[in-house]
């Protein structure tokens, strides 16, 4: 049998195309849920000004709500990812098309980075749509610098991590979807969209900085205030979180492999 | 009637078993939900001192007592519509839902029954455990009566509702994860907001009184905490707003699933989709 090698050049363009491929076809899916998307987004930026109604104690403290706003847009991202990404997942295993795509040459990483695309996309279009008319209606005041890019963007990725290990473990756990919404209402309370994270008592503040998105809000909201960088690097929280960031999408990229070579030599790619 | 007791009694094993198999998941939500109520008594009302970043951790026993009261009900509906719009969507993925249409039952108590037992065990579970956490931090006094009951039944029968109108959107809208979600929150909200923890405006009070729990909480309080007779007729927790929001959101659930399972079914989207 003669084997013909494919260029590297040829290769790289294949792998792009699959990752657009995968991303297309997560868009097209969103697309068709559109008005779910809209309607769930509205109730989800409903819910977070009832609750910061709650806390206010019967009216909005705009000084609350600019605190709480970073970590309002974080929270979208992730939830809405985490679920999507998961019940996505749950729903090819269950209907058995999952087994279908990974019978594609590319690799699973490469089908899985696609599908991530089109959960940052789903997830970050109503966040930021949702913050920014909440930023502009309440007339929160913040200090908009550059500064603010990277913990931004690598809140953004905290938020995907955490997706992507929701869904490599909608593979291995029955109940995924149920406990998907007990983390996410974990990330609500613990990474400061109910009250800022640093007003906690000392241990649970600790243990707050360990949910993702959390140390990512913190340095937002250091840079929103007008502080430096430099500060949040000085006061520890940066580095703590580019080192929560490498960690958790490590774990999540790991725990996906993992799940995914366990399911596939147990069957667990189709319904059992 | 025998089919039908044997159908139901299928149904309610097959829910336990369910049930029986998420129980790692029940050991992963204890201790989050303790730690929730215990913090957030402190929180609520307390905008000015957060502003202001000094907030005073005591734990009150009256307010942490409230707050409990507040969460039984969004357990019973964690329970009952989180899981069987889970399940139900599962049913539709795999092809199993056509089959619910074999059994001598109606559509919507198989889809009810079978949570049920499952998720009044569950609820009663988590609750005693939560309220054995929260003691050893605070303690809680409630008056308990069996009047209690009253409000309780007419919380499961508003849950089954509420259920079966989460039941009736999945089989229509399917993946409507991210709205079911919403909704249950906005369900604790109202259900906090309906206890003499902080001060509501009016119309959030009167927004409150749409949402299923909001009657019960109010009721509960009223029999548990304040002592007030069962059968207190009018007010927000009085009997006949609290028949009125359970019988209302049990019908509304039964033309919802109904609806939308007749919808399905003409769309040939039972299964899969």
């Amino acid at each position: 049998m003669t084997a013909i090698r494919v260029p590297a050049g040829a290769r790289l363009g294949g792998a792009w195309r699959i990752l657009a491929d995968e991303a297309g076809k997560g868009l097209q899916l969103m697309w068709q849920r559109r008005a779910m998307l809209v309607v769930a987004a509205a109730a989800q930026g409903f819910t977070y000004l009832m609750i910061e109604f709650l806390i206010g104690g019967g009216r909005l403290d705009h000084a609350v709500l600019a605190l709480t706003l970073p970590a309002y847009f974080a929270f979208s991202l992730a939830g809405t990812a985490a679920m999507q990404g998961s019940g996505g997942i749950a729903e090819e295993v269950n209907a058995g098309t999952l087994e279908q795509s990974h019978l594609s040459p590319a690799r699973p990483t490469l089908l899985m980075a696609g599908r991530l695309a089109a959960l940052a996309t789903e997830g970050l279009l109503p966040a930021a749509v949702v913050t920014a008319a909440f930023w502009a209606g309440y007339g929160v005041r913040y200090q908009v610098r550059p500064d603010v890019l990277l913990p931004l963007l690598l809140t953004i990725i905290d938020a995907l991590a955490y997706a992507l290990l929701m869904a490599a473990l909608t593979l291995r756990v029955a109940s995924i979807g149920a406990v998907v919404h007990v983390f996410n209402m974990a990330i609500m309370f613990f990474a400061g969209m109910f009250v800022p994270v640093t007003i906690f008592p000392h241990g649970v503040e600790i243990f707050a900085r360990l949910i993702p998105t959390t140390l990512g809000v913190l340095t937002i909201n250091s840079a929103l205030a007008g502080r430096p960088l430099s500060a949040a690097w000085a006061d520890g929280t940066l580095p703590w979180l580019l080192a929560h960031v490498a960690v958790l999408s490590a774990l999540a990229w790991a725990t996906y492999l993992h799940t995914l070579r366990r399911a596939r030599r147990e069957g667990g790619l189709s319904p059992r | 009637m025998t089919r039908f007791l044997v159908s139901l009694g299928g149904e309610v094993r097959k829910g336990l078993l369910f049930a029986w198999s998420e129980r790692l998941q029940i050991l992963l939500e204890l201790p989050f939900f303790a730690l929730f109520i215990l913090l957030l008594g402190p929180l609520a009302g307390a905008g000015h001192q957060i502003a202001s970043g000094r907030v005073s951790w005591t734990l009150h026993s009256g307010r942490t007592s409230l707050l409990l009261l507040a969460f039984v009900p969004g357990l019973v509906f964690y329970f009952q519509a989180v899981k069987l719009f889970w399940r139900l969507l599962a049913e539709i993925q795999s092809g199993t839902l056509e089959q619910v249409y074999l059994s001598p039952l109606p559509s919507w108590l198989v889809a009810a029954a079978g949570r049920l037992v499952a998720a009044l065990a569950e609820t009663i579970l988590v609750v005693a455990a939560i309220y054995a956490i929260i003691s050893a931090f605070v303690p809680l006094h409630y008056a308990w009566t069996p009047a209690a009951l009253v409000p309780a039944a007419a919380l499961v029968v508003t849950g089954v509702g509420y259920s079966l109108i989460i039941g009736g959107m999945t089989l229509v809208w399917k993946r409507i994860q991210m709205l079911q979600e919403g909704f249950l929150l906005l369900v604790l909200v109202f259900a906090v907001a309906a206890l003499p923890v902080i001060e509501v405006p009016g119309w959030f009070a009167g927004l409150g009184r749409l949402f299923p729990v909001t009657s019960a909480v109010a009721s509960l309080s009223g029999v548990l905490i304040d002592r007030r007779p069962v059968g207190v007729a009018w007010g927000t927790g009085g009997l006949v707003w609290l028949a009125v929001t359970a019988v209302a959101y049990l019908a509304a659930g039964i033309l919802v699933f109904r609806a939308g399972a007749r919808a399905a079914r003409t769309r040939g989207t039972l299964a899969r989709y």
